[in-house]
């Protein structure tokens, strides 16, 4: 793994009695991460954790090497936010307060317009722009806050929820724009709790169950398998009787067989199978698990 | 004929930023200039503009009138002196309008901040909960200086242009009037200022702080002033909490007049308004960073 931006030894945090972390190791690489969890995982106490709004009850915190506590104002000076909840000052314009945005991150008043100005129009914001942000739709608003959150570039910005309260096509839009943030040289950690959100935009993957680490690792590989998923038009019995007869491990959910073939190609395996027992096919093909399977399962294992 | 090609189309995208970064320095003058703006409304909807300027005209009208009447006069008689009064008593001519600017001006720089959640955004930004409160009382205390300071001047430079001695001598011999402007404006923005701040930090609408701080300034006034004649230990003590009374002891002594305030007439030094001026601003800045320090 290529140096961690953010690395986290034995991070604890509660609220009174309610523990919301519980003793958290991790290293997370560049790159766009996601964070993923239920509601009360602990993800948003864990973003401002990081950001040094709050001050963890045990353990160790740094970004980019740079410990966030007992000062987080170096980190602060390094990062954007999006938070879940709204962050706009309704009397002002997408303009002004974009510009607001990056003067408070230390650019300078010209090109602090001209950034604001560049990121709007990114966001899809340009015609907009004059517009007051208490005029603005829900979708909108969440574009705004993005562009609040990249204007004064960021080597890594976190997301808290980007997509909440989007509808279908504002929530495609938004997790196209944080797909593209990789590409401007911009860490990403974005928080959700919907899982397909993670799997289309990030790269690696932090998942959190109760305040703990369930699984660190990159996404590609976790949802690959060697499992094959084969549907049968009919004798499905004696596809499966047969797949075991030649050492196959195999399980049927849902009308479709699935098996794994440890000594050899299992694509040639069916294909025998098929072949001898003269049943035809209806679909075939790799299993791909997805992160709600490995989530539901509870993790998996630590690929760091 | 060969067509050489004339021009590109390029998509810049995304430009990252090469140029300087100005650093905590330059996110604590941002908010500061921030404040100033919303204070007057400025690059907000003209709604947002009406009250502090006219509270503004308010406080500036009444030095261009006497300036202009004392002109009026020194035709007719040369030696006259203003029948206006001077410098410490048009304190008290503001200090109507002094209280009314800041019953709206501070819940206007802190309240919508922290309600509408853009205190999130100055938390990821090299600023500390210190560094936002320190720049937001800045920010008034600039209006503030223009709001009592800048009628003061004009009173200075006004009547001293209509001085029978010629207007540099009367400069330098009013110059000792330019200090004791400055200590009776910062008296006025403690004493009015920090409990409107007080207020400000846990309410939760413009409105209702405006109207909880003019009423606790209100309350403290009348109380004293009536426990004051009473019982006379109690009536004492009593006059120490009429929070609007301090600037105006103040004012009487740093201009050497005779003490009209309560604090004054239940005998108690000037020195007592100092010490509990700067008692309320320390505790307003220790329960306002404590305050914000759970919010960024």
């Amino acid at each position: 793994m290529s140096e961690p931006i953010i690395s986290v030894t034995g991070l604890g945090h509660a609220y009174g009695d309610i523990v919301a972390l519980h003793h958290v190791d991790l290293d997370v690489p560049p790159g766009r991460i996601g964070l993923v969890g239920a509601n009360g995982a602990g993800k948003s106490t864990f973003i401002r954790i990081l950001l040094g709004i709050l001050v963890p009850t045990e353990g160790t915190v740094s970004v980019f090497g740079e410990s966030v506590q007992p000062d987080p104002t170096t980190v602060r000076a390094r990062v954007g936010y999006m938070p879940e909840g709204s962050c706009l000052p309704l009397d002002q314009t997408a303009a002004d307060f974009t510009v607001y945005a990056a003067e408070l991150a230390g650019i300078p008043a010209k090109a602090a317009r001209q950034r604001a100005s560049d990121v709007l129009t990114l966001v899809g914001l340009h015609e907009e722009r004059f517009r007051f942000l208490g005029e603005f739709s829900t979708g909108m608003k969440q574009r705004a806050m993005l562009a609040q959150a990249i204007v004064h570039d960021p080597e890594l910005v976190f997301l808290d929820e980007p997509t909440a309260g989007l509808d279908p096509e504002g929530r495609d839009e938004m997790l196209d724009l944080i797909a593209r943030l990789g590409s401007f040289g911009i860490n990403v950690l974005s928080s959700s709790h919907v899982l397909s959100d993670i799997e289309r935009t990030c790269d690696w993957v932090v998942m959190l169950d109760g305040g703990r680490v369930l699984r660190n690792g990159p996404l590609a590989g976790l949802t690959d398998t060697s499992t094959v998923e084969v549907e049968v038009l009919s004798g499905q019995d004696v596809v499966v009787a047969e797949l075991r007869r030649r050492g196959a491990e195999v399980t049927i959910r849902h009308h479709m067989i699935e098996f794994d073939h440890v000594n050899g190609d299992p694509f040639a395996l069916i294909r025998d199978v098929l072949v001898d027992t003269g049943i035809g096919i209806r679909s075939m093909g790799a299993k791909r698990t997805t992160l709600e399977d490995i989530f539901l399962e509870g993790g998996a294992e630590d690929t760091t | 004929m060969t067509t050489e090609p004339t021009g590109a189309v390029f998509d810049l995208g995304y430009v990252p930023h090469s140029g300087p970064r100005l650093g905590r320095r330059g996110a604590f003058k941002a908010v500061i200039l921030d404040g100033v703006r919303r204070v007057l409304g400025l690059r907000r909807k003209a709604r947002k503009k009406v009250l502090p300027w006219v509270l503004f005209g308010v406080a500036l009208l009444p030095a261009i009138v006497f300036v202009g009447l004392a002109f009026f006069l020194s035709t007719f008689s040369p030696d006259a002196e203003s029948p206006f009064g001077g410098h410490a008593e048009y304190f008290g001519l503001a200090a109507g309008s002094t209280l009314l600017f800041i019953a709206l001006a501070v819940p206007e720089l802190l309240i919508p901040d922290r309600v509408q959640g853009v205190l999130a955004v100055y938390s990821s930004r090299p600023l500390t909960a210190r560094d936002y409160l320190l720049a937001r009382f800045t920010s008034l205390v600039i209006v503030l200086s223009g709001f009592l300071i800048v009628p003061q001047l004009l009173l200075y430079f006004g009547l001293s242009s209509l001085d029978p001695d010629g207007v540099a001598t009367a400069l330098v011999a009013n110059l000792d009037n330019l200090p004791k402007i400055l200590a009776t404006s910062l008296a006025f923005v403690v004493a009015y200022g920090c409990p409107a701040i007080l207020v400000s930090i846990f309410a939760k609408r413009l409105a209702p702080a405006s109207g909880v701080f003019l009423g606790i300034m209100f309350v403290s006034q009348v109380l004293a002033e009536s426990l004051s004649e009473g019982a006379e230990t109690l009536g004492r003590w009593v006059s120490l909490v009429a929070l609007p009374d301090h600037p105006l002891a103040i004012r009487d002594w740093v201009f050497g007049e005779q003490s009209a305030s309560i604090m004054g007439r239940a005998g108690y030094s000037p020195w007592a308004s100092v010490g509990i001026l700067t008692v309320i601003a320390i505790a307003t800045g220790w329960i306002a960073i404590r305050r914000y320090r759970e919010l960024m």
